[in-house]
């Protein structure tokens, strides 16, 4: 068959310009072929398809490809080739949802038309333009799909790409999502893993307050959102704040607790006051509130607006934007061309810098909970944004407990799911690029970031993986789950009602994106875990149980400012007047900003440093010009030019699988032999990634993402000897493996 | 906290440095001072405090550590508070974990309450220091805190002696300094009587050559003593290696066509046949004679077809560039406390891209990465040239064949390789590093920008080497100490003259008494030894760290070095028809064969010889050519990750090159982050699991032979400091499935496993008609598996042996059989 020869590396490839017609191709094909579609999920409908369709490999030298049918369903651009996929052994590693030619549509970035080897952007008013000769798509995590339509007919074509672009680029409403037709066919799945707190109903939120050891109030009010539409069904406060108080500005600038220091402080946010007006009211209000959240503990607190010392949501957006591009490529020229002024390119976007600016911010807030022991207040406009990226980064800072995987999804759950990010506008899932009332930003993404430099530190300190936090990234654009696609609890509840309503049947069966079984199955999963995660070893556990609390206080730093008698009501007795300049002069001088912050930081970053590193207590990043560092595992997986074959971080790992597995393989000799009592005491081991073990010099420096595209497709040199050449060693390699297998009996 | 009449300490309080030299040594001349220094022989202190805390590196643990500190005339030396008391027999150690020598101090740098002062020789001090910091060449940090209980004076002393003692090197300074080290008579004696390391290959006598000829399965070639007294070229080594077919006297024609006499010379053979050479530049207006054109060619050809000339002129940074990156480096990496002058954070990237270090890197892993590839193809020469063949030549020839060669790889293999295209070749080490301060003009960092480009490899393929990261890093350390003859010299030439002196020590093969006697310029030097002799340096526990615990046993080796030699499709006796190659010119990544490339053949004087080579087929082999550089990088099939001579080809885009953070950014001040202090009760699951695996095979062992077996212990003694490292910066636990439990499963010690194999691997060898190897080769030879890293038991044993020629086990016995 003309279009593909076979499927093998080696076997002779087309030459890939066609000098048959489409139709002649399609008088070739047998009938049954034309029906070629992905496995579709439940409730997924195919909108248009067009055959023949070439897809370019990256390698533009070339200008090679594969044949396929393009199809576009209510879920996904896909791609199905012509040739049976390769089985390659990263295989496992497989999004059950979406194949690696699979597009969601959420997950679109842009589309670009070529036309007459114009690149031209196509907007939504460009739709009835002429089909363009080659289709380029940017997705959102950073792939590159170029698709050319030459081969195919030209109605087809223009079907397909009107299609597409019909999908991708024009505004929808939330009922379209494909999460919904997907929930309503979904088989209901009755093992939901339920280890990650959701934080909806009030027993979560009791049982998290009782572990930080808070003494604080839970508002119940909020249940059917009558209070505020931009609050969770429940949240804390602090106790002093009074019924009066909470329903005076519905939800605005009430201090909503985040988390406890072990010391008795709290970590609070709020969103600002819509206007400041000059009224008493409103300035009476704003005392009160303050008032009440330093008499959380010690009457001390620390304000802090984040709008005015971080970047605005438009910046980041902005500096993203330029960043992303440095790693959209789609050949491999331009990768070179940007390749001269690399560091410089990189640091003029600025995203690096604000990663180190959010990191640096929260080092302070736990500066001022860990070392001052002052209640701390971060405030923003909406309160959902920066104060959700500072409050999360704070908390795995300083609480061991979520930098464990359960308790990160729990975090995400708290602060950015419960907490009302407003994730569809963030994310921009209905394609509303003019809308007016939110900007686009990706928020979200700068939290993982700067989880990711803590993780690049401190890895032993993570339970998780840096995979598992690209496959999170990635999952952001997914829609399917209900994480990421409401901008505050109320929505959530209210689409889901009414959606379920309109179907007139039981409650939609949406999956979190923490049901990890949904994209991969259990082996894949295995690599989330960072197999050199330092776990705390077992005897430990259970004297934890009881005094944690003090097992923490002893590897913090000492507390300047009143350690000793952390009384409620210190300053009770105290005359009036007292009390009132104790406070102004407490919270005044935090509200003026500390004559150099990073001086201050700097001090106590290096006041941690002399301490010995526990990975189960204050976790600092450093911040540092060369310490702040790319993701590369995210930004460069797709990009051929710089995966190491054979090499990378990726070895190590893998010769790491291969010593657990290895570790495994004596065990069990050692239990068939076993005339020999077993001792117990051998170490618990963690599973690894077991499926690593022994395939480590295949693996690229990208594992697990983007298997092996790059010696699929790469130019052979045409040497007789070198054939001659290969034979040989394939020979010897397989002797090689028969020697294993022998010696392993 | 001074009162008035304290704030100024003179120089003169403190006594004169002579006049302890000589009360000192007697009594401590070799021994332990009574705070537990051990001294060198003849070693003696002229200062010390106590109560003094070291601040530890992220890799040696991180924190403090308490002890005391020692000006010696040779070092500064901290010795710990409760280390366990040194053998006094023991060999001496030049330097200790803790020590630094003043050679390679570069600034010392007192803090006081409020201040802080760079301490110059004539400076004084008004405060008493509280912190000293001192930063040496090497791009260490150390940094010592004062007890509030250490005596001010102690404090002011002592930092006064350092300040005064070490060196500003001004000329003549380093003699005092390596008789310091090397000059008492004990010492003298210890290191003559040194065996040097007989598992690396020292090039120094023709055998070596011959071993290296024999490895790679070089034919053709032969080793020439024509410049055995060093009179046809001074720069060149004693002993070169042309073709077969070129006899002496026709050699010596050709040394005066090219730059130094240094004519083209062969490096290595890859393993699908085509060799690589090096050479100078040509002699301009010389007169070719119709006979010297023959031998030219012929040395350039080297029984190959083709011939391609990489030059390594116009593209490669030159000296000066280098220096100057190396020196912005330097600026960026290290803060400096004392100017605190830094770069924000927001523009490190830019600023580090300001220093061209790492175009200059990349540059240097691009060009060998062509060469590489070129080499794949067969059947040509490569010839390198560079106008004096003495610097980037010597980069990109041993960039080359750590790519290519995986035996370059191993530690003992990289030595051999260094002392081949470094120290044989003569790099001009001691220009270029510029120990005595007197040839700024020529100083630049030629070797450590080497160092960086197989730092780069091995970062980018760390499961492809034995030697590790703490390997290179001792390296670069010891480039800075002026104390070994391997970087004291700029050739052989000047080698050779010094070593004369000695009595018996270095005796090469071939006997050096046969030279010309050279005048008796330095007779007060202290015999150097060879920067190879790590037990000098390092004590056992950080040489352990010098390779992987776990190695992968070596593949088989190719069998194409034999049979896929001939060359069936190219006319066997294209030389004797007289016909020469053709020869191209590879530069800025093209093939081009512009007509200047060899001076003869533009020449007048030939015009028939220029009418039969444009008949040949260059233009049809260009573009093969062309596509063979492109395709670099591009590996053949998934199945080549079995071929252990699958070239390492790094990625040189601009993610893929990154900075050599453990080397250049340990002792700055912000860059002990990277890794942080760890408690030490806590142990990493990486430890946990290496002990694990430790203990199942010992009880493996003794499930199966009944005798408990102690063999395993080299995994777990490398698992202690390495662990707190970010994955990336490579905790190796290195095995495989096939070493281990093949050794773990049988009671053969692992030597006879990896000499059967080696014994298996021998036989196409045999087959292809070469003469069996003999053992001691083979043992150089790479086809050692390294089940177990280093050699270390073989140094140990023979350190004081008499003679060298105590060979390794010879373990080809039938007990290796069993393992399979």
């Amino acid at each position: 068959m003309l279009s593909l020869g076979g499927g093998g590396a080696k076997s002779t490839k087309p030459s890939f310009v066609s000098y048959v017609t489409p139709e002649e191709i399609k008088s070739e094909k047998e009938p049954p072929k034309k029906e070629r579609h992905p496995d579709l999920l439940p409730g997924e409908v195919i909108f248009c398809s067009a055959d023949p369709v070439l897809k370019h490999t990256q390698d533009d030298l070339s200008q090679r490809g594969i044949f396929g049918t393009l199809l576009c369903t209510n879920f996904r651009v896909s791609f199905v080739s012509d040739e049976t996929p390769l089985e390659d052994m990263t295989q496992h590693f497989k999004n059950k949802l979406y194949g690696e030619n699979d597009i969601p549509l959420m997950c679109v970035d842009n589309i670009y038309g070529v036309y007459d080897e114009k690149k031209k952007l196509m907007t939504k008013g460009m739709l009835k333009n002429k089909c363009p000769s080659k289709m380029i798509i940017h997705c959102k995590d950073l792939r590159v799909f170029q698709f050319c339509l030459t081969y195919t007919k030209e109605e087809d074509a223009k079907k397909i790409f009107q299609g597409i672009a019909h999908h991708c680029l024009e505004p929808k409403s939330l009922k379209c999502v494909f999460a919904f037709s997907y929930a309503v066919s979904r088989s209901p799945e009755v093992q939901r893993s339920q280890r990650t707190v959701m934080f909806n109903s009030k027993e979560d939120w009791t049982q998290e307050m009782k572990r930080t050891k808070a003494n604080l109030r839970i508002v119940t009010e909020n249940e059917n959102f009558e209070f505020s539409m931009r609050l969770p069904k429940f949240f804390i406060i602090p106790a002093a704040v009074t019924d009066e108080d909470i329903s005076k500005f519905p939800g605005k600038g009430l201090p909503v607790w985040c988390w406890s220091h072990h010391s008795g402080c709290a970590l609070f946010k709020a969103s600002t006051l819509p206007v400041p007006q000059e009224d008493g009211l409103m300035q009476g209000y704003m005392e009160r509130m303050l008032h009440a959240v330093a008499h959380t503990h010690l009457y001390s607190l620390k304000l802090e607006d984040l709008s005015e010392t971080l970047p605005t949501v438009q910046d980041i957006q902005q500096s993203y934007n330029k960043f992303k591009q440095f790693f959209l490529i789609d050949n491999s020229t331009d990768f070179w061309v940007s390749d001269v002024k690399w560091f410089s390119s990189l640091e003029n976007t600025g995203w690096l810098d604000i990663i180190r600016q959010c990191l640096q911010k929260a080092v302070e807030v736990v500066e001022c909970l860990e070392k001052e022991n002052t209640n701390v207040l971060i405030t923003e406009e909406e309160g959902t944004d920066l104060c959700c990226v500072i409050s999360s980064l704070v908390q795995i800072m300083l609480d061991p407990h979520f930098r464990t995987l359960t308790g990160f999804q729990g975090l995400v759950q708290k602060e950015w799911v419960a907490g009302c990010h407003a994730f569809l506008d963030r994310c921009n899932h209905l394609y509303q690029k003019d809308k007016e009332c939110q900007s686009p930003s990706p928020v979200f993404l700068l939290f993982l970031e700067c989880v990711w430099q803590l993780i690049q530190q401190h890895s032993p300190a993570f339970q998780f993986s840096e995979t598992y936090l690209t496959v999170l990234s990635d999952s952001i654009h997914v829609p399917i789950f209900s994480t990421f696609l409401f901008n505050s609890a109320y929505q959530r509840e209210s689409t889901m009602k009414a959606e379920s309503q309109h179907l007139q049947r039981g409650p939609l069966n949406c999956p979190a994106v923490w049901d990890w079984s949904v994209q991969f199955d259990c082996k894949a999963q295995e690599l989330f875990i960072n197999p050199l995660y330092a776990d705390k070893l077992k005897q430990d556990k259970v004297i934890r149980k009881v005094p944690r609390a003090k097992h923490q206080r002893q590897l913090s730093l000492p507390s300047s400012a009143f350690k000793t008698p952390p009384k409620k009501g210190f300053f009770k007795d105290e005359t009036e007047s007292l009390k009132k300049m104790l406070r102004v002069k407490r919270i005044s001088r935090w509200m003026a900003s500390p004559d150099s912050p990073a001086a201050a930081t700097r001090e106590f970053y290096e006041a941690w440093q002399r301490r010995p590193l526990d990975y189960h207590g204050l976790l600092l990043p450093c911040l540092d010009g060369p310490a702040v560092r790319l993701w590369m595992q995210r930004y460069l997986r797709w990009i051929p030019e710089v995966q190491i074959l054979g090499g990378g971080s990726v070895a190590i790992t893998s010769k790491l699988a291969e010593l657990l597995s290895q570790v495994q393989d004596l065990r069990r000799e050692l239990d068939l032999r076993s005339c020999w009592e077993t001792e117990a005491e051998s170490l618990q081991l963690r599973p690894g990634p077991l499926a690593l073990a022994r395939t480590s010099l295949r693996l690229s420096s990208s594992f697990p993402f983007a298997s092996n595209r790059n010696w699929t497709f790469k130019p052979a040199i045409p040497t007789s000897l070198l054939q001659s050449l290969m034979v040989t060693d394939k020979l010897a390699s397989q002797e090689d493996e028969t020697n294993e297998v022998i010696s392993l009996v | 906290m001074l009162t008035g009449s304290k704030t100024t300490f003179k120089v003169r309080q403190m006594p004169d440095i002579k006049e302890r030299i000589m009360n000192q040594s007697g009594l401590h001349a070799r021994g332990r001072d009574m705070f537990g220094l051990c001294c060198l022989p003849g070693e003696c202190v002229l200062q010390r405090a106590v109560l003094v805390r070291k601040k530890l590196s992220p890799k040696e643990g991180g924190g403090w550590l308490s002890g005391t500190l020692f000006c010696t005339h040779f070092r500064v030396a901290f010795v710990p508070q409760d280390s366990p008391r040194a053998d006094d027999n023991a060999d001496p150690v030049l330097l200790g974990d803790h020590d630094v020598a003043l050679a390679s101090i570069e600034k010392v740098v007192a803090v006081g309450p409020s201040r802080t002062k760079l301490v110059t020789p004539n400076s004084s001090l008004k405060f008493t220091p509280e912190e000293l910091v001192l930063y040496c060449r090497d791009l260490r940090v150390l940094c010592f805190l004062f007890d509030r209980l250490t005596p001010d004076t102690q404090a002011v002393e002592i930092t006064y002696t350092i300040a005064k003692t070490y060196q500003p090197l001004k000329p003549g300074t380093i003699l005092s300094f390596q008789n310091a080290a090397l000059g008492s008579i004990e010492m003298k004696q210890f290191l003559s009587n040194r065996r040097r390391d007989p598992g690396m290959n020292w090039f120094e006598s023709p055998a070596d050559w011959e071993q290296e000829l024999e490895r790679t399965g070089a034919v053709g070639w032969r080793v020439s003593s024509v410049n055995d007294r060093f009179e046809m070229s001074t720069s060149l080594s004693r002993f070169n290696v042309v073709p077969q077919k070129v006899l002496d006297t026709e050699l010596k024609k050709t040394f005066a066509h090219f730059n130094e006499g240094r004519i083209p010379r062969w490096c290595w053979r890859h393993p699908r046949g085509s060799d690589l050479l090096r050479m100078a530049s040509f002699q301009n207006n010389i007169y070719h004679e119709k006979d010297d054109i023959r031998n030219l060619e012929l040395i350039l050809f080297g029984g190959q077809p083709q011939c391609v000339v990489v030059d390594l002129g116009e593209e490669m940074p030159s000296p000066a560039d280098v220096q100057l990156a190396h020196t912005r480096l330097r600026a960026l990496c290290l803060g400096d406390i004392s100017s605190s002058v830094s770069v924000p954070d927001d523009k490190w990237l830019s600023t580090l891209e300001g220093t061209h270090w790492l175009d200059y890197i990349r540059c240097c892993l691009r060009k060998a990465a062509e060469v590489a590839c070129l080499l794949r193809r067969g059947h040509l020469t490569v010839v390198l040239q560079e106008s004096e063949d003495r610097d980037m030549n010597c980069v990109v020839s041993s960039l080359v064949q750590v790519m290519c060669d995986p035996h370059c790889r191993t530690v003992a293999g990289f030595q051999g390789l260094v002392q081949k295209e470094w120290v044989m070749a003569g790099h001009r080490f001691l220009s270029r590093i510029n120990y005595h301060r007197d040839s700024d003009k020529e100083e630049a960092p030629i070797f450590l920008l080497f160092l960086d480009c197989v730092w780069q490899l091995w970062a980018q393929f760390p499961a492809r080497f034995q030697l590790t990261e703490d390997y290179l890093l001792a390296l670069h350390d010891s480039l800075h100490l002026p104390l070994f003859s391997t970087f004291l010299a700029n050739c052989q030439r000047e080698r050779c003259r010094r070593s004369q002196h000695l009595p018996q020590s270095y005796t090469p093969v071939n006997g050096l008494r046969e030279l010309p006697r050279g005048s008796a310029e330095e007779p007060v030097d202290p015999p150097y030894p060879p920067v190879w002799d790590w037990p000098l340096q390092y004590s056992s526990q950080r040489r352990a760290l010098f390779s992987q615990p776990v190695c992968q046993p070596c593949s088989p080796e190719p069998v194409l070095n034999g049979n896929l030699n001939t060359n069936t499709n190219m006319e066997p006796n294209w030389l004797s028809d007289g016909v020469p190659g053709s020869v191209f010119l590879l530069s800025r990544s093209s093939f081009s064969c512009p007509s200047n490339l060899l001076p003869w053949r533009s020449g007048s004087g030939s015009g028939s010889y220029r009418k039969s080579h444009r008949r040949a087929p260059s233009s049809e082999s260009l573009p093969a050519l062309e596509r063979l550089i492109k395709a670099c990088g591009q590996p053949d099939t998934p199945q080549d990750f079995h071929d252990p001579h699958q070239p390492l080809i790094p990625l040189l885009l601009g993610p893929c090159i990154r900075i050599w953070r453990n080397c250049y950014l340990r002792g700055a001040l912000h860059a002990q982050a990277f890794t942080h202090p760890m408690s030490s009760n806590s142990r990493h699951p990486v430890e946990r699991l290496a002990s694990e695996v430790e203990h199942l095979r010992e009880r493996l062992a003794q499930a199966s032979t009944g005798r408990p077996s102690n063999r395993k212990r080299h995994e777990h003694r490398r698992l202690d400091s390495n662990l707190n490292q970010n994955a990336n910066n490579g905790t190796f636990l290195f095995s495989s499935s096939s070493s281990s439990s093949s050794s773990s499963s049988s009671s053969s010690s692992s030597s006879s496993s990896s000499s059967s194999r080696t014994s298996q691997q021998e036989s196409p060898c045999r087959i292809s008609g070469r003469p069996p190897t003999a053992p001691r080769y083979r043992d150089g030879g790479g086809k050692h598996t390294f089940l177990f890293g280093h050699q270390g038991e073989p140094q140990g044993s023979q350190r004081y042996a008499p003679s060298p020629s105590a060979k390794l086990p010879k373990n080809s016995g039938p007990a290796g059989a069993k393992t399979h």
